[in-house]
């Protein structure tokens, strides 16, 4: 990689995201929605772009490589011949920006489900148009643990560019990541400034005061061991006390990939779609027999822990199925906190015990 | 299977049908386009995901022998909302076939073994493949046996195959119905089906076991032949779970780290007791 | 403003013609259109009939089905009152279609696309009249494409979530101190000598709620019960259903007043025995988030519901209910913001509501949320039919959202967690509440905490509003 970074003003970010809208790439960043949260949206303009609300968005931006519902194809048997037709896809480039390093790495989670063998057509096809810039973060907030999931507030995972907003004068450092974050770059930063090592010293004390920021514990180093053999543990019934059932937790999630499949319309014409679906509901394993292997919540909850933090862990070297985020916690209207779950189970005690541990003093 | 996990089913035609029983329904199904089927290869073990479009989609095996080139068969019961859509299907209608997905039965280390099989109820639908692989190839293995059982006489499945199994030397047929489930003149046995299984000593410490039926029964199975010296290695069965994909990734399917589709469905005694208690 | 076209509408109108999904009653109505037939009486024949035993047969699901399958319009025709087969199963209907006509009309369904009728086994003529009057309603309302499918950008700025002052002041510190001290010290007495096995309460959390659900089973463990005025959860959800946490013998249950009214529901409704919960009432002087006191809580007018076996506050614990004095209330919120979408044009509030629905994610958590949607198995995951459709797109999502209020019509505690838990801020508070509102309008009653009170969907009178043709 031969470019290191560049240091642009506030209007040098807005004149290239201007630039890249006007070539025709759909722009995608967390837009403050009318209900006051903020959401990822398709925008129109640089400045909305170039500016995302401070808060992190309720929902992750999955959706826009993974969308919560798509139609796989349609049929038609009402003429004479059956068809199934696949739907058009969409062929322009799109770039999400606005990402915290938390949502990229979530990003990157889903290409280890999605690209790997045998690879989902649809996702890679999306993934291939996009380019996605992460933006360090400037603040931590009460739920964040990315930290203790091997995360980082100023992490590159999953990151083609790396953005960094640097405090007082409101510059912003950009840095390639990828060969793919370099070309889409590469037009413009001929007349940007490159990064001082002055730069960087300032990005590095930003990042390590978010980092000291996060209150959270990180994880044992053999939490995924640990958690491998307590499937029996009591425990789990403690943890998952509270949860009801919904799907909050897996929609929000930046990692989460099940989904469901289901058709729509009749036997003559309709369509099967492919919708997110997630393991804490009980249809998710429920047989048609009625007999179900899951049968109450704690199993669920266990399946949505175990799978993040010991299946996943140990078929892709450690790495775990959660970048700490924080959103499953934030939205859980049940008080369902994953952290809490995973450091009361993998240190052995209940959470009775173990009540208010996961937050430092 | 192909790199690319394609969720796109294959249009396929129904060439036959026959009721197995008053719920119980076997298709038989080609794909209508040529060179699809001629690259349609299955082991026995493997399913196919079978739609009926408008209805969904269901993981069901594959009953027919892999030599049977052309078409496939599936036998169901008639349970869920894809299940009564297909049965209400026949001859000259258009379904969806993916796959064939999953492992297959080690038949290559059966060979010169006793081979018990065991059904209950559908769950001998799943065995119909590997059992008609192994009576084609009758001489390479030892005694065959076969345990059929469910509810009740009027439930038992491939009835009308008894006897082509019973022919020339080929298996050895038990049938069996759950107490209370005989009808006047029922000659065979009584009783659920490990009990009637231990009750005649059907396995050793040689045996190859293999059995397939509602989740209890298996636990109680696995108690049996160990109770009959046959090592958990050599009890296998095969494992359904609800599925979506068939590929591995869609999740549903999930014991923990096995994915049914992916990993199994066929999965020894051994294996399975390596895997948290969640079937 | 956003002018909202149905999909379909400008298909080429000299072609269309308007299909009516007709609902009969077997007895009545469906006698009628026969009759209709036998006498050579021409109607119009856009009209699809579906026969049932009786009108009071009728989930308006069916009607949301009718639309989605493509229907145009749909009658529901029925016995006269006082000639039901059944005695009174149209006179049910009748409270039932009066509560879903209004909603519908809230959301800004084109009113012509949905009639009612009274038509005897002899009117023919009448059926026939009928039939001609609902088609040409229809007719002029124009083609419904797929009627949820309705892709309206939601363009109206967001209502003010809590514009009046609210009448009440936040507890001081030292009140909810106590209040939680006095709630530890009866949980560790009422464990300690057996009277209950389980307490669900409330106790800190480090996440997103202020304070999160606690199940308490030893007196030890009473340490880690709290009290907030941020404590939104209602409890009474563990009582019953698919998330039921009781254990063998009492459990107890810290309630607020709004959520008492949902432990009468389930009372009520025999959803569990009176003398295995112990209702922990605590003294609540509303919900405070972020310095707002939720709009629920406005015309609150008791700390302490009357169904609490135990008073909880800051001053002590009192064996039964013992509400402070007489407080201070004010109009509730969520009425003006009912009232101002009410007066919008039918288009615009069904540009609003869709944009609504829209966002939802079919998460459910509203569902997981309410101590009243005990089902065991919900509609929504009924697959045979498919009810609702599965995927998180238009048609499923309205049909979600108005079943579940519909499900919800005169059994609704107007607690508000549905709107609460929604991750996608859908302003399922409004729907409910303006359902509540519809029923005391049009049948005088409302729904009580007292579990003998009777439901207002569940009974009837001869006088009440008909608009049956």
């Amino acid at each position: 990689m031969t470019a290191l970074g560049w240091h642009l003003s506030e209007k040098e970010w807005t004149e290239w995201l201007r630039v890249l809208l006007e070539s025709g790439i759909a722009v995608i960043a967390p837009v403050l929605g009318t209900t006051g949260t903020s959401e990822f949206q398709r925008v129109g303009s640089a400045e909305e772009a170039a500016a995302p609300p401070p808060s992190r968005t309720a929902m992750s931006p999955k959706k826009f490589l993974f969308p919560q519902s798509e139609v796989l194809f349609s049929f038609d048997f009402s003429g004479e011949s059956a068809t199934l037709s696949q739907p058009e896809m969409e062929r322009g480039r799109q770039l999400l920006v606005g990402l915290r390093p938390c949502d990229a790495a979530g990003l990157r989670r889903l290409d280890e489900v999605f690209l790997s063998e045998p690879e989902d057509p649809t996702y890679s096809e999306r993934r291939q148009r996009t380019v996605i810039v992460s933006q360090a973060c400037t603040q931590a907030g009460q739920s964040c643990f990315c930290t203790a999931v091997g995360g980082s507030p100023s992490g590159r995972e999953g990151a083609d560019l790396a953005l960094t907003k640097l405090e007082g004068s409101g510059d912003l450092l950009l840095e390639p990541v990828t060969a793919g974050g370099e070309e889409l770059a590469a037009p413009a930063s001929a007349s940007w400034r490159p990064i001082t090592a002055e730069d960087r010293a300032q990005a590095a004390r930003q990042a390590e005061a978010v980092t000291s920021a996060i209150t959270r514990e990180p994880l044992p180093p053999n939490a995924p061991p640990i958690l491998a053999s307590s499937f029996d543990s009591p425990a789990w019934a403690e943890v998952a006390d509270g949860c009801i059932g919904c799907g909050i937790c897996a929609y929000a999630c930046p990692s989460c990939s099940c989904f469901d499949i289901t058709d729509s319309g009749g036997a003559a014409c309709g369509s099967r779609c492919r919708s997110w679906d997630s393991c804490a509901f009980s249809t998710f394993t429920r047989h048609a027999s009625g007999h179900n292997p899951r049968a109450d919540q704690p199993s669920r909850y266990r399946q949505r822990v175990m799978h993040k933090f010991s299946y996943f862990p140990a078929e892709h070297g450690g790495e775990m199925m959660c970048v700490g985020c924080g959103r499953c916690i934030d939205l859980c209207p049940a008080g369902v906190d994953i952290h809490h779950a995973v450091l009361a189970l993998a240190s052995g005690a209940t959470l009775r015990v173990q009540a208010r541990s996961g937050v430092k003093a | 299977m192909s790199a690319t996990a394609t969720l796109l089913p294959d249009l396929a035609r129904i060439t036959g049908a026959r009721d197995e029983t008053y719920d119980v329904r076997t298709l038989q199904i080609e794909l209508v386009e040529r060179d699809r089927a001629e690259s349609f290869t299955w082991r026995p073990g493997q399913f196919a995901m079978i739609s009926v479009f408008g209805f969904g989609e269901a993981a069901l095996t594959i009953t027919n022998p892999p030599d049977e080139e052309g078409f496939i068969e599936i036998t169901f019961r008639e349970m869920g909302k894809l299940t009564s859509a297909l049965r209400r299907l026949s001859t000259g209608q258009i379904v969806g076939v993916r796959g064939p997905f999953g492992n297959s039965f080690p038949l290559d280390e059966w060979g010169g073994r006793d081979i018990v099989f065991v059904g209950g109820g559908i769950g001998m639908a799943a065995l119909h493949a590997p059992l008609a692989a192994v009576l084609r190839e009758r001489d390479r293995f030892g005694e065959v046996t076969v345990v059929v059982g469910a509810k009740s006489a009027s439930d038992l499945v491939y009835r009308g195959e008894f006897d082509e199994w019973q022919r020339a030397g080929g298996a050895r047929l038990i049938r069996a119905v759950d107490p209370g489930g005989e009808v006047d003149g029922w000659d065979g046995e009584v009783g659920l089906l490990p009990d009637v299984f231990e009750r005649l000593g059907l396995s050793g410490a040689e045996t190859v076991v293999v059995v397939c039926g509602p989740p209890v029964m298996l636990d109680f199975m696995l108690k049996a032949t160990s109770r009959l010296g046959t090592p958990p290695a050599r009890v296998i069965t095969t494992l359904e779970n609800r599925m979506k994909c068939g590929l591995g990734y869609c999740g549903h399917c999930s014991v923990g780290r096995f994915m049914v589709c992916r990993d199994g469905p066929v999965i020894s005694g051994e294996a399975l007791a390596t895997l948290p208690k969640e079937l | 403003m956003t002018k909202v076209e149905l999909r379909g509408t400008v298909e080429a109108g000299a072609r269309w013609k308007p299909r009516v999904v007709a609902f009969t009653c077997n007895w009545c109505s469906y006698s009628g259109a026969d009759m209709a037939g036998t006498a050579r009486i021409g109607y119009a024949p856009n009209v699809r009939l579906v026969r049932m035993l009786c009108s009071g047969r009728l989930d308006p699901i069916f009607i949301l089905k009718a639309f989605e399958e493509g229907a145009d319009g749909v009658l529901v025709s029925g016995c006269h009152p006082g000639d039901c087969h059944y005695v009174q199963g149209n006179l049910y209907t009748r409270r039932r279609l009066e509560v879903f006509a209004n909603l519908m009309e809230f959301v800004g369904i084109d009113p012509r696309r949905l009639s009612f009728a009274w038509v005897s086994a002899s009117e023919g003529v009448k059926w026939s009249r009928v039939v001609d009057q609902v088609v040409s309603q229809v007719a002029e309302a124009g083609p419904v494409g797929s009627w949820a499918v309705l892709h309206a950008p939601s363009t109206l700025a967001p209502q003010p979530r809590q514009p009046a002052q609210p009448p009440r002041q936040p507890p001081s510190e030292e009140e909810v101190r106590q209040t939680t001290l006095n709630l530890r010290e009866l949980a560790r007495r009422l464990l300690e000598n057996g009277e209950v096995s389980r307490i669900i309460g409330y106790a800190h959390s480090a996440g997103g709620m202020s304070a999160a659900p606690a199940f308490i089973d030893t007196p030890e463990d009473a340490e880690r019960l709290a009290w907030s005025a941020n404590s939104p959860g209602n409890l009474t959800a563990y009582l019953s259903g698919p998330n039921r946490a009781r254990r063998p013998g009492k459990t107890a249950v810290v309630v607020k007043t709004c959520d008492a009214r949902s432990l009468g529901g389930l009372l009520r409704e025999n959803q569990l025995p009176r003398d295995e919960v112990v209702a922990i009432g605590v003294s609540c002087s509303g919900q405070w988030s972020g310095g707002r006191l939720a709009a629920k809580c406005y015309a609150c007018e008791s700390d302490i519901s009357p169904l609490a076996d135990w008073s909880v506050g800051a001053g002590g614990i009192a064996d039964g209910p013992h509400p402070g004095t007489a407080r201070a209330v004010a109009p509730d919120p969520r009425d003006a913001e009912i009232a101002a979408l009410a007066s919008l044009p039918a288009g615009e509030r069904l540009a609003f509501w869709t944009g609504e629905f829209d966002r939802c994610i079919r998460c459910y958590a509203c569902r997981s949320a309410c101590p009243m949607c005990y089902c065991e198995t919900c509609i929504a995951d009924k697959t045979q039919p498919q009810w609702i459709p599965a995927a998180s797109s238009g048609p499923g999502n309205f049909a979600w959202n108005i079943t579940r209020a519909m499900h919800l019509a005169g059994r609704c505690a107007d607690c508000d967690e549905c709107a609460r838990a929604c991750p996608s801020n859908i302003r399922l508070d409004l729907v409910n509440h303006s359902i509540s509102r519809s029923i005391e309008r049009s049948f005088g009653s409302r729904v009580e905490a007292d579990p003998a009170a009777v439901a207002p969907l569940t009974t009837y009178r001869p006088g009440d509003p008909d608009r049956f043709l």
